[in-house]
């Protein structure tokens, strides 16, 4: 079980960034219109308004470099919490922007997951 | 009782109680919680007061810089994100670190931690 949470944590993490850094548009995929997203403490719902507000950041190119991912179940029928940090490099900056941020995945009809919950920080000094 | 009031004092009576009792933690967990600490995975809340007790300092000071939280679905759970600084006695500057609570209710009216990520933010 601890196998599977931590496989799926990881796939997910690999498809979200990947979504982001090379298709930002179709990041709203992952979303659904109960979720909710605090992107450095503004908060958002739903998957239209969430796709807008990433797609709208002041950048054109970034890539995340993945440090560390941390998986747990969270008890709410298949879902799973993922705990992430790393770095954003921008296009032209010279040094990447550090990150934490956290997912609550819940499992779709479809077999696969959305994301329910998100949570981005920069991580400052 | 709005949910931003609620997890700004579960973290205020978290870490004051890491801060000065930490054995004390074990009122915050259940058997069911699971903690992640710098990747090492612990269940129950004996284990996790056992892990948490036995960390290589005595003495701490949580400060805290921000405060995240959204509900985590219809059980009335609450999701907790906070970033801060942990002062060790000796050390000239303080660890950052990123931490994770996933809250769920009590029959008392209260919160206990069923998931628990913890990780420093290296430079």
């Amino acid at each position: 079980m601890e196998e599977q949470t931590e496989m799926v944590g990881r796939a997910f993490v690999d498809h979200y960034y990947n979504l982001f850094d090379n298709d930002r548009s179709s990041i709203g995929t992952l979303y659904q219109p109960s979720s909710m997203l605090t992107f450095e403490s503004q908060k958002l719902q739903g998957s239209e308004n969430i796709s807008a507000k990433l797609n709208a950041l002041p950048f054109g190119q970034c890539r995340h470099a993945i440090s560390t991912i941390d998986s747990q179940p969270s008890s709410f029928a298949g879902g799973i919490i993922v705990f992430v940090s790393g770095s954003i490099q921008l296009l032209g900056e010279d040094h990447p922007l550090r990150f934490s941020q956290m997912f609550h995945l819940i499992p779709t009809v479809e077999g696969s997951f959305f994301v329910q919950n998100d949570i981005f920080r920069l991580n400052y000094g | 009782m709005d949910p931003d009031t609620v997890a700004k004092a579960f973290v205020d009576h978290y870490y004051s109680t890491f801060d000065t009792n930490r054995a004390g933690l074990a009122n915050l967990y259940q058997e069911a919680s699971m903690l992640s600490f710098e990747g090492v995975q612990i269940q129950g809340a004996q284990s996790i007061v056992g892990k948490l007790t036995s960390l290589p300092f005595q003495q701490c000071k949580h400060d805290i810089n921000t405060v995240d939280c959204q509900p985590s679905g219809p059980a009335g759970g609450m999701l907790v994100f906070v970033s801060g600084n942990l002062q060790l006695p000796g050390e000239q500057h303080a660890l950052k670190f990123s931490q994770m609570f996933h809250l769920m209710p009590t029959p008392q009216g209260s919160f206990y931690v069923l998931n628990d990520i913890f990780r420093l933010n290296y430079a």
